[in-house]
């Protein structure tokens, strides 16, 4: 009992890396921060894109090809990642992989949509274990870090490489389109005259790992996370921010840290007007109105489940050049509350980094990061 | 840890902490609306929900009429779910709205999500604990030891653990709560509920 509860309690220093970032900004983790520093947005008008044959803005990536733009771009990835983190650590006994995807091949209905994931994977370096797929609308990607870590503190694995990826589709944008939730411009993440979301796609990979790369790359402390639900409604954002309140608080607890030590914010801010409240409402009850923050959406579009995926790279890349990227669209606070959105680029070496993510079914998770000594 | 309550429901009946219910039963295709009616329910919610989220409705409604979890605080209880099929019967559903029945039907779009039922259970008993919902290819009885110890350690005093799938007229859901405690649950034990 005693050496249980004593083994129990045992929490790695665990590392993330990044192993590949496919988004409609650049091929590699290194061309989308560049495109990123210089203000590129990846969100153009899709012409015919709509169910009436609306020209939607939307983060494509143009060098997908093929018939299936989700098998094309989860070829891409796992190509990535062969090359960053290579087929021994990926193939290794004491390796997991965790797919974050909300739809999947959805072309493939009537047949299994996850099934050509697992044959991919199969194909490219036959993990050992069968993939565990994470399936939890937007918040899936940060949910994915958050579970790599549980299995590597109760010492299931050493190493986890988690994929976030979701590729656009009729069904998705005609989905959001009979919400009404899109925006006829790229979305503009908390600023006062955001009408919507602009949907995206994008794949990525981190690699979370009770050890240092060992091939030298660059990594970040993972210290903690958590998920909280609204219990509010299915579709529409708290009022209160209730579970985003609750997940940060939860998060900085696990990862022995002072909420008001958080240097960076890499919040979810999908440009819809109830989101960005909330958000706003959520990070003022914890005093974090003055803390930089940004939402990447307007770079890459919303990527649904690879979302939180790319965004915790965005984040590690900003930390690793000490550059906080400015959050595209936002030009004049609109929201209740008092936010320090970045409408601008700064210096600024980031020690603590939260990163954010709100959805459907009421979900809300969250991570923090630390700048590795 | 230990399991306070378990539902099957499947092709053979409803079962409940392993007794099959005479009272609920599963012969017509409007089951879960008898079910709803029987339990005499008043939550208009449910008519809303799709199949799925009806089905995990039901299942926790009728563990909690035989169990209390009134004990638990709003942040103590995880909702630890998978399935095989992810929302496949809705995002058929959706598809052919737009396919054939003239436009995207929002009020469909949803529901293509698989966690929207883990939604609609906190939102029945405003509980705000941790979620989570992944896609796999068979129920996995030490795969879900595994997470309920996770969450267990990272602070959940219980799990409401789900099975729920449904595709081509195939409905399965298996719910149980599981207590954090002194003493371990089996991978046998979850297997017999769940083979019921």
């Amino acid at each position: 009992m005693g050496r249980k509860a004593k083994l129990a309690n045992i929490v790695s220093e665990l590392y993330l890396s990044y192993g590949g970032l496919i988004t409609p900004l650049g091929d590699t983790a290194t061309e989308n921060f560049e495109n990123m520093r210089l203000g590129k947005s990846g969100v153009h008008k899709v012409s015919g894109s709509g169910f009436n044959k609306e020209d939607w803005p939307l983060g494509k990536i143009n060098s997908l090809t093929s018939e299936n733009r989700y098998t094309e771009l989860l070829e891409k990835i796992c190509e990535a990642l062969i090359e960053n983190v290579g087929i021994e650590i990926l193939s290794a006994d004491r390796t997991l992989i965790i797919i974050s995807s909300t739809k999947a091949d959805i072309t493939a209905l009537p047949s299994d949509t996850f099934a050509s994931t697992r044959e991919i994977l199969k194909n490219k370096w036959n993990p050992a274990h069968a993939p565990l797929i994470i399936s939890n609308a937007c918040i899936s990607g940060v949910m994915a870090i958050n579970t790599a870590a549980d299995y590597i503190n109760g010492d299931k694995y050493d190493t986890v490489v988690t994929i976030g990826i979701d590729a656009l589709s009729d069904f998705i944008v005609y989905g959001f389109q009979s919400l009404f939730a899109l925006s006829d411009q790229s979305s503009k993440p908390f600023d006062k005259n955001r009408t919507g979301i602009s949907i995206g796609e994008a794949a990525g990979a981190i690699v979370i790992s009770n050890k240092k790369p060992e091939n030298g790359a660059f990594c970040v402390n993972y210290l903690g996370g958590s998920s909280s639900n609204d219990a509010n409604h299915i579709s529409g954002p708290s009022r209160t921010g209730e579970g985003l309140f609750r997940s940060i608080n939860k998060t900085a607890e696990r990862s022995s840290i002072n909420i008001q030590d958080i240097d960076f914010i890499s919040a979810h801010g999908t440009g819809t007007m109830y989101n960005d409240e909330m958000e706003s409402i959520a990070f003022d009850r914890l005093s974090l109105n003055s803390v930089p923050v940004n939402s990447l959406k307007g770079y890459f579009g919303h990527t649904l489940g690879a979302a939180g995926i790319i965004e915790v790279i965005s984040t590690m890349l900003m930390i690793e050049h000490g550059l906080l990227l400015k959050s595209p669209g936002f030009e004049e606070q609109g929201t209740t509350k008092k936010m320090n959105v970045l409408s601008e680029n700064v210096e600024k070496e980031v020690q603590l980094a939260l990163k954010t993510a709100s959805g459907f079914g009421g979900g809300n998770a969250s991570l923090i990061l630390k700048k590795s000594l | 840890m230990k399991i306070l309550a378990s539902c099957k429901i499947s092709d053979q009946g409803i079962y409940l902490n392993g007794e099959v219910q005479q009272k609920y039963t599963k012969e017509t295709d409007n089951w879960k609306k008898d079910v709803y009616s029987k339990m005499k329910l008043d939550y208009p919610k449910f008519y809303k929900m799709d199949a799925l989220a009806k089905m995990a409705f039901l299942g926790f409604e009728l563990m909690e009429s035989v169990s209390s979890f009134e004990h638990f605080e709003d942040n103590d209880v995880a909702l630890l779910f998978a399935n095989r099929n992810s929302s496949y019967d809705t995002d058929l559903r959706f598809i052919e709205s737009y396919t054939e029945k003239g436009s995207p039907g929002p009020s469909l779009f949803v529901y293509t999500l698989p966690n929207i039922l883990t939604g609609e259970l906190a939102i029945r008993k405003k509980w705000f604990g941790e979620n989570i919902f992944f896609i796999q290819e068979n129920f996995d009885p030490e795969f879900f030891i595994d997470q309920i110890n996770f969450y267990f350690r990272k602070g959940s005093k219980a799990c409401l653990c789900g099975w729920v799938d449904s595709a081509n007229d195939k409905e399965e859901c298996f719910l149980f709560v599981v207590e954090k405690t002194d003493g371990e649950i089996t991978a046998e034990e979850l297997k017999k509920y769940y083979k019921q």
